[in-house]
């Protein structure tokens, strides 16, 4: 169940559906796919037993081992193996009549093992591309085009493919799809598909799976025995999700990413689905994405926050200080955008404009620069630079020349201290 | 000015395996929306709010109660003659990419409604096309660029703004607006909810929010009556700000304690209200309706059913036997 999303990949055009184009496209594929086929064979071989020298590489078939692989750093879960991974230079483009269009361009991001990192981005801004990008489970008419998902115990994501790839899925990394109820198979019971979920992945004592099931269910406060004897119509929203998760954790992964957890379920039950989130996170010991549209849940549940906008990260970091005080224009707006409970309701407004689709997203320069009020020449013509402040990374032209405004006038107040009169006061204060 | 009494509903399942089961959806409502006013209907989903929007809307029966609009108890009249008067009662959907047809241009989905208008009023063909341009400009549109596009060609918070342009050409006395805004891109949410705002200010419509996001409903208007509905019964209701800063039913603090947190920026109530359980759709009908997963119960409430009413040292009214303020909302931070 977990080679298909149940997202589509975003269609650009409507005119993808006319015979006439959808030929070429799937000639194409089918090359890109002989493509893919061969990489797996040349790397099948090393990549086997470079996995057989991982605790729980051998186990791979039973339970994996409950011990850290040598080499990754121990973190604050003794005896459990929270994964890291690092995404690097990723893109991803959807091949469109207009051409191969980027949904997701240049990211970089780290997942740090055990913690959980928080994805927000506006519909098009290419979050949910980025998260099948993790299980190397991008859709035709899209294709990885760029970069490494790197991830500890497994290696390069996107250059795995077969029987690797969808062993790695469900084992390694857990995936709980957006609307759980469309992920599920209506016709059988969830105890059932369970049981299939064990078999495709070879799990030797399928007794231990239902076990393992139930304990999962109790524990996220659900009778585990009657739940698997349910079929999908018979759960409400939040059971679901929660069976959603249970399916994605069964199997032992320790990397597990959520998308869209709690979209269309009321506040009550997202409440608890979040705090089932975080406690499950830190009782098994994961490292897990949550992709959402809703800044609250990230501030909710996320320790580190990537804000996505237009297929980029625009700025990422840890959530509390993000949070407090965000740098990029568009967090800016994005959170000032937010109707709150407390506070003026005069301060809170829209962002002007509208977010950008597939094929609206500038080829060059800032992506946000049509709605930003901190436009400038250069926005048009170049990428903003990355300006890291610590684990803080903010993606801005305006943010790269107020720190550079700063780091010059401390470079002139150090340089000339006492002669400058201009900058030396603050040269003494800083 | 549109009151409902005593509203009820009872949806009983029908086919084999659920027949005769029946789910009480609405439990005798009253309600009052002045003219140009501003209501909101919060609860989770199963509360029956969308049911009562719907029935205000003319769009669903009810078994019992009344519903008058200006003064006109519609139970006096044949089904036809209701017509007129539910159709200054506009209802805008949850989903704008199902409510508008994708075949027809937003010229033709304005003009349809219009050109009705215009035959039965002796009005030209030059009113209908200036209107429809007149009502784009209203909610926030371009009419050059909108008019020739079809609905697939504009973004989720374009076709929300159309489908109100076109609930707008019949000069509605009420717009009804189910969750209008939970799909649409959060950076122009607000921008959705400022125009109702606005129509109201403007045109003196009258709007009825319904939503699970107690939060919106603030930004329709501080005057606004907030109504806590839950399962199909109002438990508290009283005026937006108040019933935010102040609220006494434990079913409202829940709602309010369930709204995430932005850490940083904000710091959580000191006394959060989580439910014991989840909704149950059972019928645990004695009582207190929300005795089940009150933290707060006591044996009062389990065989004694509270009826909403005022009480002391509060402006609001409520249906709880121990109605008391606790503090849930999120304060900003470092002014708690």
């Amino acid at each position: 169940m977990f080679l298909f999303p149940t997202k589509k990949a975003p269609a650009p055009e409507r005119e993808a559906s006319s015979p006439e184009r959808t030929s070429l496209p799937e000639r194409s594929e089918r090359s890109e796919r002989s493509e893919r086929s061969g990489r797996p064979e040349e790397l099948g071989g090393p990549e086997r037993s470079g996995r057989s020298e991982q605790p729980g590489g051998p186990e791979r078939s039973g339970r994996p081992a409950e011990v850290s692989p040598p080499g990754e750093p121990e973190k604050a879960f003794p005896g459990k193996k929270a994964p890291g991974v690092r995404v690097s230079g990723l893109s991803v483009v959807y091949r469109t009549p207009a051409g191969e269009l980027p949904a997701v361009r240049g990211i970089d991001l780290e997942l740090v093992p055990g913690t959980i990192t928080g994805v927000v981005g506006e519909s098009g801004s290419g979050k949910s591309t980025l998260a099948l990008s993790l299980l190397n489970a991008v859709q035709p008419p899209g294709r990885i085009s760029a970069g490494s998902v790197e991830i500890d115990g497994l290696g390069d994501v996107v250059r795995l493919g077969g029987d690797a790839l969808r062993k790695a899925r469900g084992r390694h990394i857990g995936y709980v799809f957006q609307a759980a109820q469309n992920s599920l198979n209506p016709l059988k019971t969830v105890g059932k598909q369970l049981l299939d979920l064990g078999r495709s992945h070879e799990v030797d004592d399928l007794r231990e799976l239902v076990r393992d099931a139930k304990e999962l269910l109790g524990r996220m406060g659900m009778d585990g025995a009657r739940v698997l004897d349910s079929h999908q119509h018979e759960l409400s929203g939040g059971m679901r999700q929660r069976v959603g998760i249970m399916l994605a954790l069964v199997l032992n992964a320790h990397l597990v990413v959520l998308d869209e957890p709690t979209t269309a379920l009321d506040m009550i039950t997202q409440a608890t689905i979040l705090r089932i989130i975080r406690e499950v996170h830190e009782e098994r010991g994961l490292t897990t994405l949550v992709i959402t549209h809703d800044l609250g849940v990230v501030a909710e549940v996320a320790d580190r926050l990537a804000v996505m906008y237009g297929g980029r990260v625009v700025e990422q970091g840890p959530t509390m200080e993000v949070l407090g005080a965000p740098r990029h224009p568009y967090t800016q707006g994005l959170i000032r955008a937010i109707p709150r409970l407390v506070g003026d309701i005069g301060e809170a407004r829209a962002l002007p404009g509208r977010p950008p689709t597939l094929g609206t997203i500038p080829a060059r320069g800032c992506v946000f620069r049509e709605r930003c009020h901190l436009r400038m020449a250069v926005c048009e013509t170049e990428e903003p630079p990355a300006i890291s402040r610590g684990e803080w990374i903010v993606a801005c032209h305006a943010v790269a020349a107020e720190a550079e405004a700063e780091g010059g006038r401390r470079r002139v107040a150090a340089g000339t201290q006492g002669s400058a009169k201009a900058h030396g006061a603050k040269g003494e204060q800083g | 000015m549109i009151t409902g009494q005593g509203i009820t509903k009872t949806f009983r399942q029908r086919g084999s395996v659920l027949a005769g089961r029946e789910v009480k959806a609405l439990r005798g409502v009253d309600f009052a929306i002045k003219k140009g006013g501003a209501a909101s209907f919060i609860g989770e989903s199963g509360s029956g709010k969308t049911t009562l929007g719907r029935i205000i809307a003319g769009l669903e029966s009810h078994d019992a109660g009344e519903i008058t609009i200006d003064g006109t108890p519609m139970s006096s009249l044949r089904p036809k003659q209701r017509q007129p008067y539910f159709r200054r009662i506009q209802l805008i959907h949850q989903d704008p990419y199902s409510a508008l047809n994708p075949t027809r241009t937003v010229h033709q989905t304005l003009n349809a409604p219009l050109d009705l208008r215009a035959k039965g009023t002796g009005r030209s063909r030059s009113w209908v096309e200036g209107r429809a341009e007149e009502l784009l400009e209203l909610v926030g549109l371009d009419p050059g660029y909108v008019l020739p596009r079809y609905p697939h060609q504009l973004s989720g918070g374009m076709r929300q703004r159309v489908v109100i342009a076109r609930a707008l050409t019949v000069d509605p006395e009420m717009l009804v607006a189910d969750e209008a805004v939970s799909m649409i891109d959060v950076s122009l949410r607000l921008g959705i909810l400022a125009l109702l705002k606005d129509l109201r200010e403007r045109l003196g419509v009258s709007v009825l929010f319904i939503t699970h996001d107690v939060a919106t409903a603030r930004y329709i208007g501080e005057d606004g009556e907030l109504y806590v509905i839950y399962r199909g019964q109002v438990v508290e209701r009283g005026h937006v700000e108040t019933i935010i800063s102040d609220p006494v039913h434990p079913y409202t603090q829940s709602l309010l304690s369930a709204i995430p947190v932005l850490r940083g920026l904000e710091q959580p109530g000191e006394e959060p209200v989580v439910p014991t359980e989840a909704l149950d759709e059972g019928n645990h009908d004695a009582g207190c309706l929300f005795a089940r997963r009150c933290p707060f119960r006591t044996g009062r409430c389990e065989s004694e059913h509270p009826v909403l009413g005022h009480a002391e040292g509060t402006s609001q009214e409520h249906a709880c036997f121990h109605p008391r303020r606790r503090s849930v909302v999120a304060m900003p931070a470092g002014r708690a």
